[in-house]
């Protein structure tokens, strides 16, 4: 009876969308750094651990409060319980366990053993309650029972909790723990030459009533004091053969401080870029209205400082070490993964459908756009897909790759020469108002709420006031440009104004628009 | 059209191209390539040429004063060395030429070309635009390159029109229905948008040419009505 109750509840809880919902929460908040509102609760954590640290270095020479003493002693400290126990619960979930035992009986019709259950519930919380983090945390709680003025003390314990929170000192336990081996070799030659030495200074040393080494506690305590060159010189050799150990352990410790030394440096050295990926990978996250450009040759190249100078966010993805450089050093987001690849897509942790305004595949190369195309397809069929044709006859296979904007460079040059020999001034007037550096501009306006209000027909707009042409109304819903648009037109929510002028009276046009907000 | 003869110079995808959107345009089209197996390739007629200054094979076939040539090599090198032989040989041809970027347009610029199209930078403006400005975009194009009922067209001011000597702010364009005036262009000045502050003093005079755009049957009506025919060559205009 109760083995059914306990197997129905945790199936109740397994299913309970609410219960799921609140559990991901907590674990976003507490283990996610890629979710955005735990450096919320990080900062909270951090600067109660630092009120907690003043505190306790405040108490030493000056009376505190007692509403201080208690904020530190109990606040904090059921604080640091209340995370614990989150840390707990979500540290692996007891119900999973309980539903994935039954199933397994249940599919081998056997009755259901709740004790293997428990038995792996116990093994998987004691592995949280007795891991590294886990200690320092539980440790951090201690200073509750300040009574015992040694538990107070426990307060140091909270600075450990900073590795949980600051990032920075995750990646440098990373990068040291990357040379784990050397600096394990490092620690067993230290410590033997330690060893050796503290054992011939008191062999040599102890006897002599002049020496200050007197006890083999005094003799570790030089071996380190010098090994580590710091030498304080309170404690010296007195006799030459004392000196002689003196030497040797000297040339050991520059030995070890310069072994330490590289070892810190090259761990930093090969794991410098990826740091760098790490954090340009959390970067991307942040984004939104992404342009991922896929490919950065020559074309890429224009365009994307074209998009970034309209203050759109740019991600450059190409394999090539080079134009990767380039890109960076064009202040660009760049990452040197294949753009045709699943994996690259994956590591950016990266929403297409929500951040990404638009893909394109600028390679110089037709079968590295379909291939990328076709990746990307695979990842979302919504996203805008732009791309770069080299060769006239791949049009069709880059079409069924799925890209909705194809662009031939050939095709483009053969229109603007027709163009051109055609009607030139013409040509130029529609150049220039394309072109970033002209100072007359063709601008899209979109008719907002805000805009209808004051405004329901084209005459009302008042263009010609400001010296902008109003080349004519787009209307969304019905998908046609009405060009030279008549006065009466009634303008609708989502329809668009193209408008011809000068940049600085478009943009005092548009302002116009949105200010005035009742008619006179 | 005063040219009938377009000269296309290198045979590559960007010559063919060309070829397509100017054939009708010309009354011959010769393209000549720099390296003789190309010659008689898919179906075009190909003529041979080096870059040598010896043009009298061509000469004898056409008068190459009056055609416009459109350089297309390959090799950024040997097309500014083209454009200026060809400039060195022929004051009055009209040279157009195709560069991959910037610093090449202005190489091909110095070496005597009257417009050089840089590739790079033009594509990534149309990709831009595409992006930015999708619905401008897509009017502009339809505008400039679409066999479009909407039309730009430059309207020369000849002798008769009754806008001669008339100060152009002056003019009520709302009385050309269907039609929006964009700029104005003198003989000796740049194109200038029509509510620039330099276009609203200057006084319309003989051969200065209006851009404007509208539907054909509208066009043609405004060119009935302020008595000026459209515009269409090129070759005396250069940037």
């Amino acid at each position: 009876m109760l083995k059914k109750l306990i197997v129905d509840f945790a199936f109740y809880l397994q299913t309970s969308k609410s219960y799921q919902a609140r559990k991901h929460f907590y674990e976003n908040l507490l283990n996610n750094n890629k979710y955005k509102y735990k450096k919320y609760l990080d900062i909270f954590m951090i600067s109660l651990i630092f009120t907690s640290v003043t505190v306790l270095i405040r108490e030493v020479k000056h009376p505190i409060h007692d509403y201080l003493f208690y904020f530190n002693s109990y606040i904090i400290s059921i604080i640091f319980l209340i995370e614990y126990l989150f840390r707990f619960w979500i540290h692996s979930s007891i119900s999973k366990i309980i539903v994935d035992r039954a199933e397994h009986d249940s599919f081998l019709s056997r009755d259901i053993n709740l004790r293997k259950a428990f038995k792996k519930i116990i093994q998987v919380k004691l592995s949280y309650i007795f891991s590294i983090t886990a200690i320092i945390d539980i440790l951090a709680v201690m200073p509750f029972f300040h009574e015992l003025r040694l538990l107070r003390l426990f307060i140091l314990f909270r600075v450990f909790k900073l590795f949980r929170y600051a990032n920075s000192f995750q990646t440098l336990a990373s990068v040291l723990a990357s040379k784990k081996f050397e600096f394990f070799t490092l620690a067993i030659f230290a410590s033997v030459v330690i060893f050796v030495s503290s054992v011939l200074i008191y062999v040599m040393e102890a006897n002599n009533p002049a020496s200050p080494v007197n006890t083999i506690f005094e003799a570790v305590y030089w071996s380190i004091v010098t090994i580590s060159t710091v030498g304080y010189g309170d404690v010296v050799p007195i006799t030459h053969e004392g000196r002689i150990v003196a030497l040797v352990v000297i040339i050991a410790g520059i030995a070890v401080l310069a072994f330490t030394t590289s070892l810190v440096v090259s761990a930093f050295t090969e794991k410098i870029d990826e740091i760098k990926e790490i954090k340009t990978v959390e970067d991307i996250t942040k984004l939104k209205n992404i342009y991922l450009i896929c490919g950065y040759e020559s074309l890429a190249q224009d365009v994307a400082k074209k998009l970034q100078r309209h203050g759109n966010s740019i991600i450059i993805l190409d394999v090539d070490e080079q134009r990767i450089a380039t890109a960076k050093n064009d202040g660009l987001t760049a990452l040197q993964y294949d753009p045709g690849e699943m994996e690259s897509y994956k590591k950016l942790h990266l929403s297409i459908e929500k951040q990404v305004k638009a893909i394109l595949c600028l390679h110089e190369d037709d079968v590295a756009n379909v291939y990328t195309a076709l990746t990307v397809r695979s990842l979302s069929k919504d996203i805008h897909i732009l791309s770069l044709l080299m060769e006239n006859s791949n049009r069709k296979k880059l079409e069924y790759a799925g890209i909705n904007k194809l662009v031939y460079p050939q095709e483009l040059i053969g229109l603007i020469t027709k163009e051109l020999v055609g009607q030139p001034v013409a040509f130029e007037v529609i150049h220039e108002l394309r072109s970033e550096t002209s100072n007359v501009n063709i601008a899209e306006i979109v008719i907002s709420d805000r805009i209808l209000e004051s405004y329901s027909t084209v005459d009302e707009l008042g263009n010609k006031d400001f010296r902008v042409v109003l080349l004519g109304v787009y209307k969304k819903k019905r998908g046609h440009f009405y060009f030279n648009a008549m006065e009466n037109t009634l303008l609708e929510v989502g329809d668009f104004l193209l408008v011809i002028g000068y940049k600085v009276f478009i943009k005092e046009f548009e302002q116009h628009l949105h200010t005035r907000l009742n008619h006179e | 059209m005063s040219d009938t003869t377009a000269l296309i110079f290198g045979f590559n995808n960007y010559s063919v191209e060309i070829l397509k959107n100017v054939e009708n345009e010309y009354d011959s089209v010769k393209v000549y390539s720099l390296r003789e197996d190309n010659v008689k390739t898919e179906g075009y007629s190909i003529g041979h040429f080096d870059l040598s200054d010896n043009w009298q094979e061509m000469e004898d076939e056409i008068d190459i004063e009056k055609a416009v040539a459109f350089c297309v090599l390959e090799e950024t090198a040997e097309n500014v060395f083209l454009v200026i032989s060809l400039r060195a040989t022929y004051e009055n041809l009209s040279i157009i030429a195709v560069a991959s970027h910037k610093e090449d347009a202005n190489k091909l610029l110095m070496a005597g070309a009257n417009k050089v199209i840089p590739l790079v930078e033009t594509t990534a403006d149309i990709i831009t635009n595409m992006l930015e400005n999708p619905i401008s975009n897509d009017v502009l194009h339809e505008i400039l390159y679409e066999e479009s009922a909407l039309k730009i067209a430059q309207i020369k001011i000849g002798k008769e029109s009754h806008f001669k000597d008339e100060e152009l702010s002056s003019i009520d364009w709302s009385h050309y229905n269907g039609i929006i005036v964009l700029s104005v262009m003198h003989k000796d000045m740049k194109s200038e948008f029509i509510y620039s502050s330099k276009a609203k003093r200057h006084v319309i005079q003989e051969d200065d040419v209006l851009v404007v755009v509208g539907y054909e049957q509208d066009i043609q009506d405004f060119e009935k009505k302020i008595g000026s025919n459209r515009y269409v060559s090129w070759n005396n205009w250069s940037w």
